[in-house]
């Protein structure tokens, strides 16, 4: 009998326990809701805490070791800049409040603004700087950033707020880059201090420091007193990641979500038409498309690729998988871009062309594998590929591999058509380098094309716009006609937050800095 | 009693050895190493390599795993490869987050599986027979994923009664935290309720028709005392099995509930350890989960002797 009464008791604790929460389910329920009205109704301004929901857990918060968009989320508010954008993509000062370029194009001059102290109270100067440089630049780093510095020399501090950084060659997209992470400022107290571990306790001189963070759960920034600019309207940012893009709509809707950083294409008319939220949208700056293997067949055959280039019809991915809120690509430059050559067409899908190619082509029955992410829009994209291609007798396969193995494949050239982009970046060069030159990283299939490396090196060493912009004018006509890799679409940048939120400005590289941000 | 624990013990030792290995050549099969996923796009071939180094991924294979099971074999797991954290100090934060959603998850269970089971069994053929049956079949056959976006959309989108997905701890706001994980626990409690509802009626039924309960109604005593005192308990063993066994199942189906409800347990961790090759969590990760399931089947071998004394453990007479 004694055993039975044991199991009784645990009967008894586990209703009490769903007693209990049963009640207070209906106490806070309605706290919850009552909550909900008061945002509603904007009397949000007791509100200090904005909530923002990211598309997934930020890897690194380390700069000089970051190397996707979500981190960069969080990385705004922490850490400025020696130069940062302005909504038109124009590069402004930031902690370097003027600069010199030398004639040669060699030699950048950096200012630095007064007063500047990290998080931790180190003081903000020159040293900083170089610290920063050599960081990047050490080998035994293994940085992501790498890439974007490697054309240092080396850097002098020439006083206390003067700061001279050498380069091997000409390379005007350079201050485009520090518009990103490799112009982030690390504290180097800080980053001597925690060493390996300075991703769990960042330290930089931005508008929020860090305060806390919860694996998988929450990172909280708060707002830094000492900082050298307009301090932040918002006390306290949370961010949150909501992986599911349905939970995460779900969570700005009726949840304690503020604003989310990624937004489905599928919801845009949903939030559109609902009064409690609002969306806004800026055109991308990036690029999706098909990387092309030149190296396999059937893909080795010129008029076979440019068959499927100007087979495919853009507009109707646009339309189909991406609502709308994409612009159809012919190049790595949308049209907002300086670099944009507005004399490309865009292929309408022009079969009997197509059709005609692939006749000259030679080559019978032709099929070739895509391979995508396992995520709707780049499945549905791949399946619409399929379709217009089954018109002109070309069989596609659809393969899909999550984004690591994926990467293998890509860099082990072990694939005949990928679906990858990239979201572009502040400099032109930065976006087409390092997919179309001979030693670019991304230049899967390692395509080594004189007049391309000829065309992106001259537009490395020119600092005349007007120039730069003819040239990758003339590189895009080429990227087109070669057809390695099939431009698609350029996806807008999207973003939704609750109707309160105001003060957000949509800068082009789609990351939210919260410190203009308030609630009315 | 002594040897059986021992044997038990030493039969643990090697289930989690082999766990260890199989999941450290799972993990080195997969395509995509966690360098390249930590550089992404922008990985050059030097940084890849330096990285790779520095994370002593170009040791040879045997050797990496020596070097994990030494340390591992003194609680240290080693260190993410993500962000340099300690593995053991991350699963200690995130095992309570789980445990209380494994736990939300069984007592809903076992509250709708007990008197599912036997009003079922007690009124075989009548239409709540039916209706409980329907119930199992149907829960059995939901998925907790697609339960849980259900869920989600009826009182959340829909009456607005819950808070969609999030987590608080225990400790910091009791009612709210409980709140949270009511629909995550009950996608997982309903496929579990339904499992044991079906055993349980069963078990039940079988008991029912034997002789001693048939003594127990001859002699006078109520409905409800046969059905409780003796048939209950005595049908429970099969049942126990089942909870031990779908313990496993429920810890398999946290992965994807915690990521839908963005709940911060184990099974998150797992998630987005696996995705970014992060391998060091991946393999403390499962190994707890392992460790998890094989003490708790061991409890149930236990829990047998307590409910029927007839039973003793390890084969004493």
């Amino acid at each position: 009998m004694k055993s039975f009464k044991g199991w009784s008791l645990v009967a008894f604790t586990l209703t009490i326990l769903l007693i209990v929460s049963g009640c207070s389910d209906s106490a806070s329920g309605d706290s919850t809701r009552e909550m909900g009205d008061k945002s509603g109704r904007g009397s949000g301004n007791g509100k200090d805490k904005l909530v923002i929901g990211l598309d997934d857990d930020p890897p690194q918060l380390d700069p000089h070791l970051s190397s996707t968009a979500v981190d960069r989320q969080v990385l705004h508010s922490l850490f400025d800049k020696l130069v940062d954008i302005d909504e038109d993509m124009n590069i402004v000062p930031k902690l370097a409040k003027d600069w010199d370029i030398s004639d040669d194009n060699q030699t950048y001059t950096f200012y630095l603004q007064e007063g500047v102290v990290f998080h931790d109270g180190t003081p903000f100067n020159a040293e900083a700087v170089k610290f920063n440089f050599d960081r990047m630049l050490d080998p035994a780093m293994g940085s992501p950033r790498y890439g974007e510095v490697e054309q240092v020399e080396q850097v002098n501090v020439i006083d206390e707020l003067t700061v001279e950084v050498q380069l091997k060659t000409p390379f005007s997209p350079f201050l485009g880059d520090l518009t990103d992470r490799a112009g982030m400022m690390l504290s180097p107290t800080a980053v001597k201090e925690s060493g390996e571990d300075f991703s769990r306790h960042p330290v930089g001189t931005g508008p929020y420091q860090f305060v806390e963070r919860e694996l998988q759960s929450h990172i909280k920034v708060s707002r830094f007193d000492e900082y050298w600019g307009e301090p932040a309207i918002i006390k306290d940012v949370l961010y949150k990641p909501y992986t599911d893009e349905n939970i995460r709509l779900t969570n700005l809707i009726s949840g304690d979500v503020d604003m989310i950083t990624v937004v489905g294409f599928k919801d845009i008319k949903k939030i559109e038409g609902n009064s409690a939220v609002k969306l806004s949208a800026k055109e991308g700056r990036g690029f999706l498309g098909l990387h092309l293997n030149p190296a396999k067949a059937p893909f080795n055959n010129k008029d076979f690729r440019e068959a499927i280039n100007i087979a495919i019809d853009r507009q109707a991915i646009t339309n189909v998988v991406y609502h709308g809120a994409a612009l159809p690509a012919v190049s790595a430059f949308p049209p907002a871009s300086w670099a944009h050559n507005p004399s490309l067409e865009v292929p309408k899908g022009d079969l009997t062309k197509a059709k005609s190619l692939l006749e000259k082509s030679g080559i019978k029955d032709p099929s070739f594998t895509i391979k995508v992410k396992p995520v709707e829009t780049d499945k549905q994209m791949a399946e619409m590929v399929q379709s217009m291609l089954q018109e002109i007798g070309v069989t596609v396969n659809v393969e899909m591999q999550e984004i690591g193995s994926l990467l293998s494949s890509a860099i082990a050239g072990d694939y005949e058509a990928l679906y990858l982009g990239w979201d572009g970046r502040t400099d032109p060069d930065g976006s087409v380098s390092r997919f179309f030159m001979s030693n670019g990283y991304n230049n899967y299939a390692k395509v080594n094309n004189p007049e391309i490396d000829k065309l992106l090196t001259d537009a490395r060493v020119s600092l005349d716009q007007e120039e730069r912009k003819k040239i990758y004018q003339r590189f895009s006509e080429v990227v087109f006609d070669e057809a390695n890799y099939i431009f698609l679409v350029h996806i807008d940048e999207n973003k939704a937050m609750k109707t309160n939120v105001n003060g957000f400005i949509h800068y082009p590289d789609g990351m939210i800095r919260p410190d203009r941000i308030y609630f009315d | 009693m002594f040897y059986f624990l021992l044997r038990r013990f030493s039969l643990m030792v090697v289930v989690l050895l082999l766990v260890s290995i199989i999941i450290f050549s799972l993990l080195n099969i997969l395509p995509g190493d966690p360098a390249m996923l930590i550089l992404g796009q922008e990985s050059s071939p030097e940084a890849l390599e330096a990285l790779r180094e520095k994370m002593g991924l170009n040791d040879p294979l045997p050797v990496q795993y020596l070097h994990w099971l030494t340390d591992s074999l003194q609680g240290d797991f080693g260190k993410s490869l993500r962000d340099n954290n300690d593995v053991t100090a991350i699963l200690l934060k995130k095992v309570p987050i789980t445990i209380q959603l494994a736990f939300m998850s069984f007592a809903i269970a076992v509250l709708i599986a007990v008197p599912a089971a036997i009003i079922s069994a007690t009124r075989k053929g009548t239409s709540l027979d039916y209706l409980s049956t329907f119930f199992s079949l149907s829960g059995v056959s939901f998925p907790p994923f697609w339960l849980g976006i259900l869920l989600i959309l009826i009182f959340s989108v829909g009456l607005g009664w819950l808070p969609p997905s999030g987590f608080v701890s225990l400790a910091e706001n009791p009612v709210r935290s409980v709140l949270l994980m009511l629909m995550p626990a009950l996608a997982l409690g309903i496929r579990l309720a339904a499992e044991l509802t079906r055993m349980l009626r069963s078990s039940l039924l079988e008991v029912l028709q034997s002789d001693y309960i048939r003594t127990g109604y001859a002699k006078g005593l109520m409905e409800r005392a046969v059905v409780f005192k003796h048939a209950l308990r005595n049908s429970l063993i099969p049942v126990i099995t089942i909870s031990g066994l779908q313990f496993a199942t429920l810890i398999g189906g946290v992965v994807i509930i915690e990521t839908i409800f963005s709940i911060p347990g184990i099974g998150q961790l797992v998630y987005s350890a696996i995705l970014a090759r992060d391998f060091p969590v991946v393999q403390g990760a499962v190994m707890m989960m392992a460790f998890s399931v094989v003490i708790i089947n061991f409890m149930v071998d236990i829990t047998y002797s307590i409910l029927d004394p007839r039973i003793k453990v390890g084969g004493e007479r």
